[in-house]
């Protein structure tokens, strides 16, 4: 299952929220020099993020498909509603609380 | 580390000194604009003038997101609105150039409009059925008045789905149910298109005003009426279908009392649904914008993740339609 953002995409946009928009409101030196480091540190970990293989989407991109074509056999709902659900754990763990 | 990315709405001094004299020219003297903090594609900044709070709708950054008004129709929208007695912001005056970018002026109301608070504190008990009211007058503007608005289709959601080009087969089950299980099509009327808490004004009172019309098209009154109903747009409160603040039934039956349109509550069931699925399509073309660089934003991005929820919604609710 591959998502977007990525996981590396993701860690980009706050690399840039904190070097674009909080660094340059920043007087104090010692919380520019952290922020300084957290960058670093993010940087870190897009480099290991970029060793990792690309995540394979054709079995979903096949199902959503088939979905497209109308062919909704009993049980695609608990099976798509799983993989939702397996996403949720990840992206907003919980929010599976609230049903 | 990106090079195009920028503070998202930086205000200079030559800014908004510009802006200044922009607004002189059609306000007179006015106080030190205030750019007020919110809203993902529009500017607001507070500015006084004449013993009056106003508010300046200004054009942002980013670039439009497809089937939005631009501002000078989003200005005749609220005019017309406004005639009727519809409650909005009194409109004041388009300018069509401040600082290189169209922008309106319009009064400020106060009261709150922050969606997780209204539903934390207690509200007025009026405000369920003043919105059925306020939408009953939003669905009787005539049409002919406002000749530039589009009418919306499923189908529109579609081709903004293949747009984004992700695989979301909840989102397909989504769109097949409404597909198959489509109600007989209702004369469209002018809607809203956003009428939900988070965009309307509240206070003691109850419901103060109507804000960002900028979603206004041609449409199925129901879907308008239904789309209070979604769960995200109940901040928290799951329980209370309508918008976290009430239950649907005293609503719909007030709607249907003023307009004599009838809807039915599997109407409400079927627009609720339509409009999960649009707005777990809008998450995906939010971090759309992030992604294709049109507006770095993490708060964009992350809409792209969040989007989950959505589609989680959308599966219990066909759920509870019987779907397997």
């Amino acid at each position: 299952m591959s998502e977007r953002p990525t996981p590396d995409e993701l860690t980009e946009a706050i690399e840039e929220f904190l070097a674009n928009e909080i660094l340059p409101t920043l007087d104090d030196h010692r919380l520019r020099f952290r922020t300084l480091v957290a960058l670093n540190a993010l940087g870190i970990v897009r480099r290991e993020l970029a060793k990792l293989p690309a995540e394979d989407d054709a079995e979903q991109r096949e199902l959503a498909a088939r979905i497209r074509e109308g062919d909704v056999p009993a049980g695609t709902l608990a099976r798509v509603k799983a993989d939702v659900a397996a996403r949720l754990r990840i992206d907003s763990p919980r929010y599976l609380d609230r049903y | 580390m990106n090079a195009r990315t920028r503070s998202r709405f930086s205000a200079t001094a030559a800014m908004i000194a510009d802006m200044r004299e922009a607004l002189e020219a059609v306000l007179g003297p006015i106080s030190e604009p205030v750019l007020l903090p919110g809203g993902a594609s529009k500017e607001a900044w507070a500015v006084d003038a004449g013993g009056e709070r106003l508010l300046v709708r200004r054009a942002g950054g980013g670039v439009i997101h497809r089937h939005t008004l631009s501002l000078r129709h989003e200005f005749d929208v609220l005019e017309a609105a406004y005639e009727a007695g519809v409650k909005v912001p009194r409109p004041i005056a388009y300018l069509e150039d401040v600082d290189g970018r169209e922008a309106f002026v319009m009064e400020r109301l106060e009261g709150e409009t922050i969606g997780r608070r209204i539903v934390r504190e207690p509200v007025a008990n009026a405000l369920p059925l003043q919105m059925a009211e306020e939408l009953a007058k939003i669905h009787a503007l005539p049409p002919e008045r406002l000749p530039f608005l589009e009418a919306a289709t499923i189908e529109r959601l579609v081709d903004e789905l293949d747009e984004v080009g992700e695989p979301h087969p909840a989102i397909e089950l989504g769109l097949w149910w409404l597909r198959e299980q489509r109600p007989p099509d209702r004369e469209p009327v002018v809607v809203h298109g956003d009428f939900r808490i988070g965009n309307l004004v509240v206070d003691e009172s109850g419901l103060v005003g109507v804000l960002d019309w900028e979603f206004a098209h041609l449409d199925d009154p129901a879907r308008d009426l239904s789309f209070s109903l979604v769960r995200a747009w109940r901040f928290g409160a799951d329980d209370l279908r309508l918008g976290g603040i009430g239950d649907a039934e005293p609503y719909l039956e007030r709607y249907n009392e003023l307009t004599g349109f009838d809807v039915r509550p599997d109407e409400l069931d079927y627009w609720e649904l339509a409009g999960n699925v649009g707005w777990a399509i809008g998450c995906l073309t939010q971090a759309q914008r992030h992604l294709r660089g049109q507006d770095r934003s993490v708060e964009l991005a992350i809409l792209g993740r969040l989007g989950a929820e959505v589609e989680y919604e959308i599966c219990h609710l066909l759920e509870a339609q019987g779907v397997t």
